[in-house]
């Protein structure tokens, strides 16, 4: 495996990366009309019978979103003048000389000047798609460093970086005047050591989810908070759900922050008794893929072993039924089976995360179509192989078929086999989407389609963004674990043929 | 030749396949005995059914065939008669080994070298890993492998075509078979190769004293290995003998045709002798003598009746009415008449096709 | 007895002729011959060209394609099967007048959720509908939506995997291209195009094979490297044959057996499919039924009205069963190696 391959590999996955995002902007923001992000607004709803402040909040909505630059007088001559100058109460008025300055400055740089109800003015601009592109990767990663916050209501915040603990004990490399305090810090919790200095920004999660960041939206665990007593560095003890090693700035703590906190890092995570979506999805996905590995493999060896036999011809018949029922039907049979025979859950709800007879449907459902995929290929690389001259020549040398199968044309068989495990690692991050929605499981399948139902744009391409890339990662994975098993291949001399 | 062991004694075997619906014999009544230490080749064109005899004596038929008539005694057992891997155990790769014709994927491509002929040798004999190891390397070191022990943990697609080939020769002989059936060993080598293999095949023949049974439709490489020559065609053993008599003293038409049609016999400027026709198809019943239809001298009875094996001397043996004393006289074709002179010309040595036998 | 034999016997070319016949009927010579055989010791005559014959039936590719799939009673019935159940779908809805967007019983609770009976051979729905007439119309649909849209997806696939194919410096480009397209999610596309196209037959049938295309043509891509390169197509480019030559007679015949193949399991998948998009809410639109849409909606009938649920997803299995059946049999039949 040469360096330089595995570089332009790299980056030609990083280009194509690029490109999957490019078109999906292109997609979100020029084939949507920007005014259905606000159908499912309650806020933008109770703004029915106020047109000015209606208008307002879906020009501050799309500012927020990235669609364009929204100015409006009063912003104009607060900058001009100060927040609390008297001047500026005159100077938004219609007619003012600000406002003829305003109009002709925002004109002259391309921005369309309107005016609300009121007659007052307001400019916006529309953002040229490149430019938000550019926008959206140049934030994309974030470096924290104690230069990080600035905050005029806090000129004597110190800026430092500095080793120390966590209140639960951890080591922790601790900031101020960064955003997050704990810049990385210990627990007791996988994978135990965490870090907060690079950290990916993907927006802000808006209409559903609003005001949260969208990764922390699949990442956070969910459910009812899980509180214990804890001692806060102030010496105040309360039950709280507080995860200390998440603690970032905030601009404006109140009483019961301060009555918490030393500082200024107010801002925290709750632990809750829920993995979050992805956990969620991730665990029924492993559950699911083990499953269908150890039973497909079997079975696809056991029906190239009895090829045209009475297993092969079950075998068959379930392909079959797998391939011409829709997952719908089955996965609901599926459950009706389950339910009625072992009087296990019909949804995920009944007994949680907690309780294992929560996730043996979801996960048996899942893993029912992997299982016929992989029984069908397994079955043609092994009938394959069996057909191959070595496997003459093993026979010949004495081997039994026994021998001849798991020294030989197992390992060979398993080839492609296991070039696809990271691609099934990463389907499950992206959840199933029929299967957790008949079992109401909180996962990641349903993300993707409310996301677009809902027009929660920056979601939607922070997932298309996440899944591309582990999808990307993937296939890469697989051809270095390739190299690994097959002795034939090396990454430089695969290049040419892909 | 000078004792005459019988080690392996084929009688009146009858192989059929059955393909879709139909059955066809590949195989029609082949009697063979082999004798201890000799180099026994049989030769014939492309399924004449020389690998699918051969492969009887290991039980590698195909699975949808079977041998449906006959015996084969070897050591007192009968090989027709065993069925499971298990009644293999000890013979096959053991005591009778095969060498296939193509070395390049006669190896597992994803197992080293020396796993694979190690894997044999734990197979057969009751030794530690550590002596497997050892004799592997000794028997890649014999087969003519240049640092062989550097050599052990490397995989077949590091080695060349001929290396394989000696590879694939040393895992068959790792055992000290009694027969080696070497199955077109040379057919997908180089010429160049090729002689070395032979050369292989014979230097460990000598040291090692195994029979050989030589699998072959290159005439040439007959006359360089081979004791006696069986030559078969559709299905049939229809003359053999020794390596001389076949060559001097043919008898069959169709040996006739098929030494006619050696590329060294050709004359500059002359098409080269072919043999008309195609070999008959084994789904008929074949009446009389299976060449007739192509045999330009065919007398009417081959049509009819098939002929029994002639005696012509107490090694040679045809199975053509011409020897018939009721058959008319004819004169083998002009092209091999002085076959003897034209060989000695060709190799400027005594009649001897045989290669320098140091 | 001379003439019995000179007859039958001394035609030399009796094994062509004979060929195809039960052997045991052909009279066995060998004992009458006994007789006689001293006046058979004389040359034959010997006709070059009869030997060159090759002792083998005629073999025509189509006929044997053919001849191999009605070789089976099963492959018959299932065909049958097929035809009829088209036929009946495509037939059945122009007599029913049912009408998606009309409830004419809503009104009528005797009429709802009613098992099959001969009165209501399939039962009623939750709107006292005919599910018989459901079903059908649905079927008829949604085989005009996956039938249509396999057809484009082979087309275009095929036709784009063949040259993909055989061109290097296209194959580099293609490659990212399906990486790229491959990494797009579907459902994006097609929520986004049916909120741009609408809801209808065009548009659906459009979302299925937007993307939908590169998958087959990738696959044909790979075959056609297989097959490419092999030692005849070499020899072939040798001799001077053009590409388009080469595609169409020497790869593309090769590649039928493969295609059907992939077709048996293209349409059910798009049958699949489109219960997939009618779940999401993405499917024909409310005018038309179709399967997909009569099964998401069922699916919370399973347990209360069970009808309503099995039938639809019966029906639907059979539909896509027999489909799959009869195109790998039809791929097992135009797979020349199974000709004999």
């Amino acid at each position: 495996m040469k360096k330089g391959y595995v570089l332009s590999r790299l980056l030609r996955s990083l280009i194509s990366l690029l490109i999957i995002i490019v078109i999906v902007f292109i997609l979100l923001f020029t084939l949507i009309p920007r005014d259905n992000i606000f159908f499912d607004d309650p806020t933008f709803r109770k703004l029915g019978g106020k047109p000015d402040e209606k208008t307002n909040y879906i020009y501050t909505t799309w500012e927020k979103l990235g669609y364009l630059d929204y100015v409006t007088i009063s912003d104009y001559c607060v900058a001009l003048y100060g927040q609390a100058d008297p001047r500026v109460e005159a100077a938004i008025e219609p007619g003012s000389v600000e406002s003829v300055q305003f109009r002709e400055e925002y004109e002259k740089n391309g921005y369309t000047v309107a005016e609300f109800t009121n007659k007052k003015l307001y400019a916006f601009k529309d953002i040229p798609i490149a430019k938000r592109l550019l926008t959206w990767f140049g934030n994309l990663i974030q470096i924290d460093t104690p230069w990080a916050v600035q905050d005029p209501n806090n000129p004597d915040l110190e800026r430092y970086i500095k080793f120390g603990t966590t209140p639960t004990g951890g080591l922790a490399l601790i900031g101020s005047g960064t955003v997050h305090k704990y810049l990385i810090y210990t627990d007791s919790i996988f994978p135990f050591i965490h870090q907060n200095i690079i950290t990916l920004n993907l927006g802000k999660s808006y209409p559903t989810f609003q005001g949260f960041e969208v990764l922390d939206v699949i990442f956070q665990s969910q459910g009812e908070e899980v509180k214990r007593e804890v001692t806060f560095e102030t010496g105040y003890t309360a039950e709280s759900a507080i995860i200390f090693g998440t603690l970032t700035y905030k601009y404006n703590p109140d009483v019961m922050d301060r009555n918490k906190f030393v500082d200024n890092y107010a801002n925290y995570q709750t632990r809750k008794n829920q993995p979050s979506m992805v956990g969620t999805s991730f665990i029924m996905g492993i559950i699911a893929m083990v499953l269908s590995y150890l039973v497909g493999l079997p079975m696809g060896v056991a029906m190239a072993k009895n090829k045209d036999k009475l297993v092969d011809k079950l075998g068959m018949i379930y392909i079959i039924f797998i391939i011409a029922v829709p997952s719908l039907a089955y996965i609901y049979l599926f459950r009706y089976i389950g339910t009625a025979l072992f009087a296990l859950p019909s949804v995920f709800t009944v007994y949680g995360s907690g309780d294992i007879r929560s996730w043996i449907l979801p996960a048996i459902s899942l893993a029912l179509p992997s299982i016929s995929g992989l029984m069908l290929w397994m079955r043609r690389y092994v009938v394959d192989q069996m057909n191959s001259d070595y496997v003459k020549f093993a026979k010949a040398k004495g081997l039994n078929k026994n021998e001849i199968f798991s020294k030989h044309i197992f390992k060979n068989a398993i080839i492609p086999i296991a070039h696809g495990i990271p691609t099934s690692l990463a389907v499950c991050i992206t959840g199933a989407i029929i299967t957790e929605a008949v079992y109401s499981v909180g996962g990641m399948g349903k993300m993707l389609p409310d996301s677009i139902n809902k027009y929660n744009n920056s979601m939607i391409v922070a997932l298309v963004f996440m899944f591309a890339g582990i999808s990307v990662l993937a296939v890469f994975i697989g051809d270095i674990i390739l190299t690994k098993v097959d002795p034939r291949i090396s990454l430089s001399e695969k290049a040419g043929r892909s | 030749m000078a004792e005459k062991n019988i080690i392996l004694s084929a009688k009146d075997i009858e192989v059929k396949f059955r393909v879709r619906k139909n059955y066809l014999t590949a195989i029609r009544n082949v009697s063979l005995d082999l004798y201890e230490g000799e180099t026994f080749a049989i030769v014939g064109e492309s399924g004449s059914g020389k690998s699918v005899f051969t492969k009887t004596f290991t039980g590698m038929l195909e699975s949808n065939g079977r041998v449906t008539n006959g015996s084969i005694m070897f050591h007192d057992v009968d090989l027709v008669q065993l069925k499971s891997d298990k009644d293999w155990e000890g013979i096959r790769g053991a005591k009778i080994s095969t060498v296939f014709q193509d070395p390049m994927t006669s190896l597992n491509p994803i197992k080293t070298i020396g796993s694979q002929i190690v894997e044999v040798i734990e197979k057969h004999q009751k030794i530690s890993k550590q002596e497997a190891k050892e004799q592997a390397i000794s028997m890649m070191a014999r087969v003519g492998i240049p640092n062989a022990a550097d050599r052990f943990d490397e995989y077949p697609f590091q080695y060349s075509g001929g290396m394989r080939q000696r590879i694939v020769i040393a895992i068959a002989l790792s055992c000290h078979p009694e027969i080696l059936i070497c199955d077109e060993p040379t057919t997908a080598l180089d010429v160049t190769i090729q002689a070395q293999i032979i050369k292989l095949i014979k230097d460990l023949q000598k040291e090692l004293g195994f029979t050989t049974i030589y699998i072959t439709h290159d005439l040439g490489v007959v006359a360089k290995v081979a004791d006696r020559v069986g030559v078969m065609y559709g299905g049939q053993i229809i003359e053999y003998g020794t390596v001389e008599e076949i060559f001097y003293d043919p008898k069959h038409p169709y040996t006739w045709a098929l030494l006619s049609s050696l590329p060294q016999l050709g004359v500059k400027g002359e098409d080269l002798y072919y043999i008309n026709g195609t070999p008959p198809s084994l789904f008929n019943r074949i009446i009389g003598d299976s060449f007739a239809p192509r045999n330009p001298h065919a007398l009417k009875i081959d049509f009819a009746k098939e002929p029994p094996f002639f005696r012509v001397s107490d090694t040679h043996y045809a199975k053509t009415w011409l020897l018939d004393p009721r058959a008319p006289s004819l004169e083998k074709p002009e092209v091999i008449q002085d076959l003897h002179e034209k060989i000695e010309k060709m190799t400027g040595k005594g009649g001897a096709f045989y290669v320098d036998e140091q | 007895m001379i003439n019995f034999l000179k007859k039958h016997m001394f035609d030399k070319y009796r094994l062509d002729k004979d060929f195809g016949k039960n052997p045991e009927e052909t009279v066995s010579p060998e004992e009458e011959v006994a007789v006689n055989e001293d006046e058979l010791f004389c040359q034959a005559e010997f006709d070059e060209k009869k030997s060159e014959i090759i002792a083998a039936p005629r073999y025509s590719y189509w006929k044997s394609v053919w001849k191999t799939f009605v070789g089976s009673k099963m492959n018959i019935a299932v065909s049958i099967l097929v035809i009829f159940i088209v036929a009946f779908s495509f037939i059945y809805p122009s007599f029913s007048n049912y009408d998606p967007m009309d409830a004419p019983y809503i009104n009528d609770a005797s009429r709802k959720y009613l098992a099959p009976s001969a009165e209501h051979i399939f039962g009623t729905d939750d709107i006292g509908n005919e599910v018989f007439d459901v079903v059908w119309e649905g079927a008829r649909n949604s085989l005009i939506v996956s039938l249509a849209a396999t057809a484009i997806d082979m087309i275009v696939g095929i036709i784009v995997g063949a040259i993909w194919g055989f061109s290097k410096k296209m194959d580099k480009w293609m490659i990212e291209i399906y990486n790229v397209i491959s990494n797009v999610p579907f459902l994006l596309i097609a929520m986004i195009l049916s909120y741009i196209l609408g809801n209808g037959f065009g548009p659906l049938i459009f979302t299925m094979t937007v993307t939908d295309w590169i998958f087959v043509a990738y696959f044909i891509r790979t075959q056609v490297m297989i097959i490419r390169d092999r030692e005849y197509n070499l020899a072939s480019k040798c001799l001077g044959t053009s590409t388009w030559t080469m595609v169409t007679k020497n790869i593309l015949p090769y590649l039928i057996s493969v295609i059907m193949t992939y077709i048996s399991r293209q349409v059910p998948a798009l049958i699949s499919y489109e219960v997939f998009l009618s779940y999401m809410g993405l499917g024909l639109g409310m005018q038309y039924a179709s399967l997909g849409r009569t099964i998401s909606n069922y699916t919370s009938y399973m347990r209360g009205y069970p009808h309503l649920f099995w039938i639809p997803v019966s029906i639907l299995a059979i539909i896509s069963i027999s489909l799959y059946i009869v195109g790998q049999k039809l791929a097992d039949a135009a797979d020349p190696r199974t000709h004999r």
